[in-house]
């Protein structure tokens, strides 16, 4: 029932992607001759049927219908809740499904958001086309190699043994499930990361849609641009706290202490990531100085093809890596795709490349543009580093047969002097006016900047910390802080001098007044406290492994730690052992952690779950290694100031949803007149 | 306090807060410990999924970080540490290409990137030399 359910509500959004992809793509030519009607249809039985398939996924799980056998072979009925619904999205198939829910939503927003429009909207029926298209794509992976609701005909003891792709066999569901993977049960972030990271990834189908639309049309200006800011942003904000939240629960089930590793899907994640960020840029200075319009073009296709690479990468099994799912014939289908993708769209960019020429040129390089341009330059150079050193090592493997490491050091070797060089553009560049800047007016601006960062690397180095990394680490980030806060204030008190009120209360106010700017710097102060943060915690932590009998006790980075005692106790999914620790600072206890082993039902290989004791200073991190014949080992960690990288993070996520956000108010006779410094 | 004195007092402090920056991470303080951790993380764990052996917690992995530490507490220099550890475990065990052989395209590629960027940007600013360069807009107030 639920197999034909969910069946049904694939082929309804099948048939309504194939549709709407129709009237997009006679629509986008002939935007008169196309039924409102059919339009209005197919978008809606798009979302209807992607809705349906997910629902039925869902409800499946929670009433264990183990006749389906993705449900047979990802859960069981002693699965919490949580996860129940988190295995929606946790294995392969139910990924996808996801996936095109996502998709059909941001279609569905699309279509609302211009759909009251009277005149012919062809850059919109077009997108919407495009957008048809790609869903025609995932929706077809659902039916055919990609099936989430295969019945389970013949049952193991324990999961399905045969299954058929009919949704009307009669099935034979098995008693119990071996449920999920036992890493994807161990924390409720899982339930978060997956769906925010999609959000992300998906939305950056919109602005991609619209890009081939406004090229199918051979369309330049800036108007696909506009029209898809504030889904770009919203992807971008996603992407950026999907990454972040992937991080932070790497940190707190993994065990290692670490929170980002270069493996190849994390690197699959952060690909798109910075080239959106350029295009985020780089459609400023479009907008601003109608420049850059072919780079657009590039940076939007790249960013939506890096997704699709990173769905190949993640699903195919051609690396082996914490976020790979099994192995399946989705692979070469997904290369498929992709290769059609670049195909189809740089050789529709090329036939349309001598419309799109930019017009002016670049003043100087000494201006907002010339920054602009460097930032572009370091991020989609980023991009590469990162995407070289993912692939490399699989090609060189494919070619040469034997094995060949490109790890963290290749990466952090590259990575770290261009995050440095980005977060000096980071700095200089909302303070640079446009066309042409002068040093003295530079300098006048930088100056306060300059010294208040010195003074914090000075500061650094006198409290004792003499790393390089971690000295230039603290001054970059303190600099670019430093430089907005002053902008800012300067700002303001201009506007509060001009109308006549209190400092503070005009701060709110020109923030407001220019949400794109304003919701710009809030990113960039994010991602300088997360710099600081990284700098901080890569260079500071400390580590120990310890083996304590109970009533033992150990010191470590100025804390006297004690084992009072092991426990363990069977759960419904699990048995659980840990070990009770007792912190002391001084004489006071701070901290009781209980690092465990989780063993879930049908593995054996037991999931150590630290426990972490998280303070403002730092985080105090014990991972359980070993416990029996009355004695634990754990792995002691002391990170200070880790939470700096979560929340940069997240204010960075905030600055794109500020942006999207806040709305620009009509002008008052108060701001009026105002001239902001950021022109 | 008169405003040239003002300025010579900024300029002090700048210059005695620079020296201290730079005085403190040239003299640096790099401990063995450390040297034994960036080694560790220069060498991949061979039973886990793409972990540098500092980072994992696994038997092996401790094994060989012993095994790095010993070499350090004798003297060895890093390239010979590494060294032990390719002759027994194969190219694949080194995190950190080298800068040779089938890893060379690897380190240039990016190099090469930065360079074709270079030129695309430089390309766009030479070319103000034609008319429009003569009609350069006026300083914007600041």
């Amino acid at each position: 029932m639920t197999a034909l359910l969910g069946y049904l509500g694939i082929m309804l959004a099948m048939a309504s992607a194939f549709v709407l992809a129709l009237l997009g793509m006679q629509g986008v030519y002939n935007p008169e001759r196309i039924s409102r009607r059919y339009l209005d249809r197919a978008v809606w039985g798009l979302m209807a049927g992607a809705g349906l398939a997910m629902f039925a996924l869902e409800i499946g799980l929670v009433l264990d219908d183990f006749s389906v056998a993705y449900i047979a072979d990802h859960s069981a009925t002693t699965t919490p809740f949580i996860y129940k619904l988190a295995t929606g999205w946790a294995a392969l198939e139910g990924s996808i499904v996801l996936w095109g829910l996502v998709l059909a939503g941001f279609t569905l927003s699309v279509y609302l958001r211009y759909r009251r429009s009277d005149e012919a909207d062809p850059l919109w029926i077009g997108a919407l086309g495009v957008l048809g298209l790609i869903s025609l794509f995932f929706f077809g992976l659902m039916a055919t190699v990609s099936n989430p609701f295969q019945v389970c005909v013949e049952a193991a003891s324990v999961g399905c043994l045969e299954t058929s792709s009919l949704p009307w066999a009669s099935a034979m569901a098995p008693l119990e499930g071996p449920g999920p993977n036992p890493l994807l049960q161990n924390h409720p972030l899982m339930a978060v990361h997956p769906p925010l990271l999609y959000i992300g990834y998906v939305g950056m189908s919109v602005p991609f849609a619209f890009a081939i639309s406004a090229l199918l049309r051979g369309e330049s200006g800036d108007a696909w641009l506009r029209r898809t800011r504030s889904w770009t942003l919203v992807a971008w904000s996603f992407l950026t706290a999907g990454i972040v939240i992937g991080g932070l629960w790497s940190y707190e089930v993994l065990g290692w202490g670490g929170y980002w590793a270069w493996d190849p899907v994390e690197n699959a994640s952060f690909m798109p990531w910075l080239v959106a960020t350029a295009f985020i840029h780089s459609a400023v200075v479009q907008q601003r100085r109608g420049m850059l319009q072919a780079w657009n073009f590039i940076l939007v296709i790249a960013t939506f093809s890096l997704t699709i690479l990173g769905t190949f990468l993640t699903r195919s099994g051609i690396i082996a890596s914490v976020h790979s799912f099994t192995q399946s014939p989705i692979g070469p289908v997904l290369l498929w795709f992709l290769m059609v993708v670049l195909v189809g769209s740089l050789s529709l960019f090329a036939t349309r490349v001598h419309l799109v020429a930019s017009s002016p040129r670049l003043n100087s390089l000494a201006s907002r543009e010339g920054v602009f341009l460097f930032n572009n330059l370091l991020l989609t150079v980023f991009a590469f580093v990162v995407l070289t050193g993912t692939l490399y090592p699989m090609f060189a493997e494919a070619i040469t047969g034997s094995q060949l490491g490109v790890g963290r050091p290749f990466f952090d070797r590259l990575a770290i002097p261009i995050s440095f060089a980005l977060l000096l553009a980071m700095g200089l560049g909302p303070i640079t006016p446009y066309r042409q800047a002068r040093a003295s007016v530079v300098w006048e601006r930088i100056r306060t900047p300059l010294r208040v960062a010195l003074a914090a690397g000075a500061g650094t180095v006198l409290l004792g910390y003499r790393t390089g990394y971690l000295v230039l680490g603290m001054m970059a980030g303190t600099l670019v802080i430093s430089m907005i806060v002053r902008h800012l204030l300067v700002t303001a008190a201009r506007a509060a001098a001009k109308a006549g009120i209190p400092v503070w209360r005009s701060l709110g106010r020109v923030m407001r007044s220019d949400p794109g700017f304003w919701g710009g710097q809030i990113a960039h102060v994010g991602v300088a406290v997360l710099a600081i943060g990284i700098a901080i915690s890569a260079n500071q932590g400390v580590e120990a492994q310890v083996v304590l009998e109970p009533g033992q006790t150990v010191e470590f980075a100025g804390r006297e730690l004690t084992y009072v005692e092991d426990f363990s106790r069977v759960e419904p999914n699990r048995s659980v052992v840990g070990a009770r620790i007792e912190v002391r600072e001084g004489s006071s206890v701070v901290a009781v952690l209980e690092p465990r082993l989780n063993t879930y039902a049908r593995s054996n290989q037991p999931v150590a779950t630290p426990s972490v004791d998280t303070s403002l200073r730092g985080d105090l991190y014990l991972s359980l290694t070993g416990i029996g014949g009355g004695r634990v080992s754990l792995d002691v960690f002391w990170f200070p100031f880790v939470w700096l990288i979560w929340f940069g993070g997240l204010t960075a996520a905030a600055g794109g949803v500020f942006a999207r956000v806040v709305r620009k108010p009509v002008r008052t006779s108060v701001v009026a007149g105002e001239v902001p410094e950021n022109v | 306090m008169s405003d040239g004195v003002r300025r010579a007092l900024a300029g002090l402090i700048t210059v005695v807060l620079a020296t201290i920056v730079v005085v403190g991470v040239a003299v640096g303080d790099t401990t063995p410990q450390d040297r034994v951790q960036a080694l560790g993380s220069r060498i991949k764990c061979p039973v886990c999924q793409g972990e540098a052996i500092a980072d994992s917690p696994s038997e092996t992995a401790t094994a060989m970080m012993e095994v790095v530490g010993e070499q350090v507490d004798q003297g060895r220099a890093d390239d010979e540490i590494l060294e032990y550890f390719r002759v027994r475990y194969g190219d694949g065990i080194l995190l950190d290409p080298p800068f040779r052989g089938r890893t060379l395209l690897l380190w240039l590629l990016p190099v090469a990137a930065v360079g074709v960027g270079v030129i695309m940007i430089l390309g766009r600013r030479q070319s103000i030399a034609g008319p429009e360069a003569a009609t350069t807009q006026p300083e914007e107030p600041a």
